[in-house]
């Protein structure tokens, strides 16, 4: 029901505000993308504490959901993007000592961040990279465990839950649009987050997980 | 204002789709959907072969800390944690009996009987004291010497039926063949180890030069290794069975029993262990079939690492009755006791010995967490 309400706030939005003037990416414009964004995390764990098998970490998978952002000119050059999405689900699996157990879990995130974008080259012209910085929120939430995990943390006990976290961190951006017409206009950009967080099993033991993912994305967007 | 809306409805939908769902453990089952478990062994792997007669008396049968619930812990053996994990029925003694010599003990026998068929049968035919092919082992009544005090534990009368006749009960009375959906676990080899010891002790005591006494030992473990691998692979692996579980021998140089024998003493245990686990490693017919847990390392480990496992002493035997066979939570010393006779003794779950050789339930949970571990990587689990 949240994602429908989502997804038809944003319909209802674009068809309000449709009849807008048609300027290229000026001061006062606002812009929407909706794309597919892919989040790589590059991981480097902390031994899962005691007591577990020593050097157990966790290796955290890759994952792709539907993007969307909001962006508002504030001059011809700077601009703010709000970037939220669909939620992402990674696969959790074992490394160090427990490489090879493959999939223990999984758990959801949605990121929201915020970015303030500078973009280069003219603002009536039709290709405009840009470079951004900001913060992102993460929230982890909706894990699952498995029959794999509770046997290595608590064989024969109840089944292991892992638990989440809400963390802050910092996004860098690199990205360019094209301009296809008035409105309409094609946009990639690459994302490095910087962001740790911190998984505690239920049965006690927990690891820090630094997880820097590196994310790519391809959208389509609509000036206003 | 029109544009500011766009992006006030893009920032509260973000919003918005934080918070969804909760943790849950997930599907518990194991990636092979096991049917049954069949256990053959030693006292590792006993769940209560002689939980009869004078033991069934005493509240004990495991060796290991008795009573359900006796630590905090649901279980006590590897193969009940296991069992548990695998989503089995907990296993349940397929032989029980004692050979008691009531003049001594003063509790008469209990007969040998069968609970492999029916049905719910009875398949762990681990029992106490078994070798790989020879009696007798230890505890078994034959080694009771009315003229040496030292043997007088023996006259409980452990039934010690060797692991190739373990096996080959369950093929005669339950199936000629395994089932691709049981899990097969065996772990042998310490009591041959235990006995070689003994040999080698009364050969030098009387004489004899220690080297070849030793080498004689060696020699012994490597042909019962053999024949341990030989059974896997004939009597286990050809008959069917997919899933086949060996554990080798835990680094029995590192027990309370070992360490009281000196440096030399653990030295001659260290060299035997090696010799059979080596052995049985190249015999053993490797494949998609078999797993070797390697025991070993993951034993000596504990003691390298033994806060990482959770445990606080390695080399403390918790329980003060002779044998844990016979041990329970009011016979524990008393840095472990339970405060109050009703609590469990959840301290105990931070050692590693119940007795001198056998493991606390914490202990066994270690290893049923190694089993896993490799099973997980196997991909069975």
């Amino acid at each position: 029901m949240k994602k429908q309400s989502i997804a038809s706030a944003l319909v209802a939005t674009v068809a309000l505000c449709g009849a807008g003037a048609a300027q290229a990416q000026a001061a006062g414009d606002v812009m929407v993308k909706l794309g597919w964004n892919k989040i790589m995390p590059k991981v480097r764990s902390s031994d899962l504490t005691a007591p577990s098998l020593p050097d157990s970490k966790i290796d955290i998978k890759s994952a792709s959901a539907l993007f969307f952002t909001a962006t508002y000119m504030i001059t011809d050059d700077i601009s703010v993007e709000a970037l939220g999405g669909l939620p992402y689900k990674h696969d959790i699996v074992g490394a160090g000592a427990v490489a090879g157990v493959g999939k223990i879990g999984s758990i959801h995130q949605i990121s929201p961040t915020v970015l303030l974008q500078y973009r280069f080259l003219a603002a009536d012209g039709p290709f405009r990279p840009y470079v951004g910085a900001g913060p992102t929120f993460a929230k982890f939430y909706g894990s699952k465990g498995s029959a794999a995990l509770t046997a290595v943390t608590n064989p024969g006990g109840p089944g292991t839950i892992i638990g989440g976290d809400t963390e802050w961190g910092g996004t860098i951006e690199a990205g360019a649009n094209y301009k296809i017409d008035k409105h309409w206009f094609v946009d990639a950009a690459i994302l490095k987050t910087f962001i740790n967080t911190k998984a505690t099993l239920s049965t006690g033991q927990s690891t820090s997980a630094r997880l820097n993912p590196v994310s790519i994305n391809a959208s389509i967007g609509y000036t206003f | 204002m029109k544009k500011f809306h766009v992006l006030t409805t893009a920032l509260a939908a973000a919003a918005f789709l934080a918070g969804c769902g909760g943790n849950e453990a997930g599907d518990q089952s194991p990636r092979v959907a096991f049917t049954q478990m069949v256990n053959f062994g030693d006292s590792l792997s006993d769940v209560g072969s002689y939980d009869v007669g004078a033991v069934a008396l005493s509240g004990g049968g495991h060796f290991s800390i008795n009573g359900v619930g006796a630590t905090g812990l649901l279980y006590i053996n590897w193969t009940e944690f296991l069992a548990a994990t695998l989503q089995l029925t907990q296993p349940c003694a397929a032989e029980t009996g004692l050979d008691t010599i009531e003049a001594v003990v003063g509790v008469p026998p209990v007969p040998p009987t069968f609970h492999d068929t029916g049905a719910t049968p009875c398949l762990s035919y681990a029992q106490g004291g078994s070798r790989v092919t020879l009696q007798p082992g230890p505890g078994n009544a034959a080694l009771f010497d009315p003229t040496d005090p030292s043997t007088f534990g023996n006259a409980i009368g452990a039934l010690t039926i060797p692991v190739h006749d373990q096996i080959q009960n369950y093929l005669t009375n339950v199936s000629p063949t395994f089932s691709p959906t049981a899990l097969v676990t065996v772990l042998a080899g310490a009591n041959d180890m235990f006995i070689q010891v003994a040999t080698f002790q009364a050969e030098v005591a009387a004489g004899e030069d220690p080297t070849t006494a030793g080498g004689a030992a060696v020699l012994a473990m490597t042909t019962a290794a053999d024949e341990l691998a030989a059974d896997v692979n004939t009597m286990i692996l050809a008959n069917g069975a997919t899933h086949v579980v060996v554990v080798n021998i835990p680094d029995a140089s590192l027990t309370p029993s070992a360490i009281s024998s000196g440096a030399s003493g653990q030295a001659l245990v260290k060299q035997l262990v090696q010799a059979f686990n080596t052995e049985l490693a190249t015999k053993l017919q490797a494949g998609p079939s078999l797993l070797l847990v390697d025991a070993f390392s993951a034993s000596e480990d504990q003691v390298t690492n033994m806060a990482q496992y959770g445990l606080t002493n390695v080399t403390t035997q918790v329980c003060t009755s002779s044998s844990s066979l016979l041990c329970t939570k009011n016979t524990l010393i008393a840095a472990v006791a339970p405060a109050a006779s009703a609590a469990p003794a959840t301290a105990a779950n931070t050692y590693e010995y119940a007795d001198s050789v056998h493991p606390t339930p914490y202990g066994y949970r270690l290893l049923a967490e190694l089993v896993g571990e490799q099973m997980a990587i196997k991909g069975w689990l």
